[in-house]
């Protein structure tokens, strides 16, 4: 039993039905959302110059500590979520996993007083709601043609084989949630300052494109 | 491995030596010496350091850590054979840690060397629309597997033309000077490295060395197959010259030019990919 990209599992961890996998591909991917998940427990933001156009003056942008800790909390969230979606051998904690992603890259921003992060966390954020409904129907399209949301149990290839349409509606449910061409809706929100905070939002997007990857290739 | 590490980044840091030169050459100008990047980074080993009173100290530490990790990593899988799809996600995740150097600092210069780093990510999308096409051909993204496919159906530059075309735009657009250089535009002084001096500037130099390495061994590996030392190092410089020549007689884009063409890109290879999907696998 392994999967084409991740090979042999090392070590299937069981929850009942749940089960957690670690490849060698999905370790790498887990502990670089750890890496950064760890560097925005321990970092502080920076203070980003803001120079006046027309003139010599300039200053740099504070961040309360209100927003700190919210910004912060939202950043961990995103982590932990992040290394859920690296990990998790189930398609239906997958896409849950997902569209969490989704709704904290949202809250990592929501909390800068800017108009402009605020119109491009608005705008992502609907981009992300509409993506779950693909990604949420190729998990059950899964379901339905194989009986079965495991990924151990679609990795042994007893199963029937998975439909092309649920594998793409997995893939675009994934791009929709940050990946190009809708990374560029969150071309603005990346001006925040926060910069640990802010990077969640683009490495969380690219570790789910890159787990996906692997998921689509089973069964 | 620590050896080969050495001589791989020594090498790559030459290559975009050779790059600098050749651009400086075809624009009749003398240009520097081959070996300029190479003196960058032991110059700038031992300047004086320092970080920014803006900036996100320990992040903008750590970005230096990681960008080498990373390529160290990608190497170690070109090295032993490893999955070509991790060495994509290396690759993907550098946006990242371009992303963090630009924005680390607080500097507006890096921020927007950064931001335009996000922006452009499209131009990632041909790289992995590559990488489908040859797991459409090898059935395999192992590096083994795709040699071995090579061994016995000769090259995939001949099967898989196209595609080559694609990586080929992809590392173009990781090359300093070039047409999608917009991370570090002249107008953003040198972009999201703008602030990173001393020992975090050889950091990124050892990076950018292993890096051009990496990229360039992957494609001649992927493309052309097995190949001795020598005849890698070759191609190695061949292909330096290819995009020296690609860099210095194309100006650099504005950034929505540069997003624009690679999107364009990428729509061309996801139809020559379904194209392949039906010939070579119905």
């Amino acid at each position: 039993m392994s999967d084409p990209i991740g090979g042999v599992p090392y070590y299937i961890l069981e929850f009942g039905d749940e089960l957690v996998y670690f490849t060698p591909y999905t370790i790498t991917l887990f502990l670089l959302a750890l890496t950064f998940t760890v560097l925005v427990i321990i970092s502080r933001p920076e203070r980003q110059m803001d120079i006046a156009f027309g003139g010599d003056a300039y200053g740099t942008k504070e961040i309360s500590l209100t927003e700190l800790q919210f910004r912060r909390f939202m950043a961990i969230a995103c982590g932990l979520a992040s290394m859920g979606a690296m990990v998790t051998g189930d398609i239906f904690n997958f896409t849950l996993f997902t569209a969490m992603v989704g709704i904290t890259n949202v809250g990592i921003v929501a909390a800068v007083k800017s108009h402009h992060v605020q119109d491009a966390a608005f705008q992502y954020g609907l981009v992300a709601l509409c993506a779950t409904v693909p990604l949420f129907g190729g998990a059950a399209v899964y379901a339905a043609s194989t009986g079965s949301l495991s990924m151990i149990e679609l990795m042994k290839g007893t199963l029937p084989a998975v439909p092309l349409i649920a594998k793409a509606l997995l893939v675009i449910g994934v791009v929709g949630e940050g990946m190009a061409p809708f990374y560029a809706a969150k071309a603005e929100m990346f001006r925040a300052p926060g910069a640990p905070y802010v990077i969640m939002c683009s490495l969380s997007s690219l570790l789910i494109f890159l787990r996906v990857v692997e998921v689509v290739m089973l069964g | 491995m620590i050896a080969e590490l050495v001589l791989a980044t020594l090498f790559g840091l030459l290559l975009l030596g050779i790059h600098r030169k050749l651009i400086a050459r075809i624009q009749r100008r003398p240009g520097p010496p081959v070996w300029q990047e190479i003196l960058h980074m032991l110059k700038f080993s031992f300047k004086t350091t320092w970080v920014p009173v803006t900036a996100s100290s320990t992040l903008f530490v750590a970005v230096v850590l990681i960008a080498i990790g990373i390529w160290t990593a990608a190497f170690y899988v070109l090295v032993s054979g490893g999955s070509l799809l991790v060495i994509l996600g290396i690759y993907m995740l550098h946006k990242i840690v371009e992303h963090g150097f630009g924005l680390s600092s607080g500097s507006p210069y890096g921020k927007y060397g950064g931001v335009r780093s996000v922006i452009s990510a499209a131009s990632e999308i041909p790289l992995f629309v590559s990488v489908a096409v040859i797991a459409i051909y090898t059935h395999s993204l192992d590096l083994y597997a795709i040699i071995e496919y090579q061994q016995v159906s000769g090259p995939l530059i001949v099967a898989a033309f196209p595609a080559a075309c694609a990586m080929f735009l992809v590392i173009l657009s990781k090359m300093p000077f070039g047409p999608f250089s917009i991370v570090e535009a002249k107008e953003l002084v040198s972009g999201y490295k703008t602030e990173h001096f001393g020992i975090w500037r050889a950091g990124l130099e050892v990076s950018n060395g292993l890096k051009t390495y990496v990229l360039l061994a992957v494609f001649l590996t992927v493309f052309f197959g097995p190949l001795t030392l020598p005849w890698l190092l070759t191609g190695m410089i061949l292909l330096i010259v290819l995009l020296a020549f690609s860099c210095a007689i194309t100006p650099m884009m504005s950034p929505f030019d540069s997003v624009t063409i690679q999107t364009m890109v990428t729509g061309l290879m996801l139809i020559y990919a379904a194209i392949v999907l039906l010939v070579v696998r119905p």
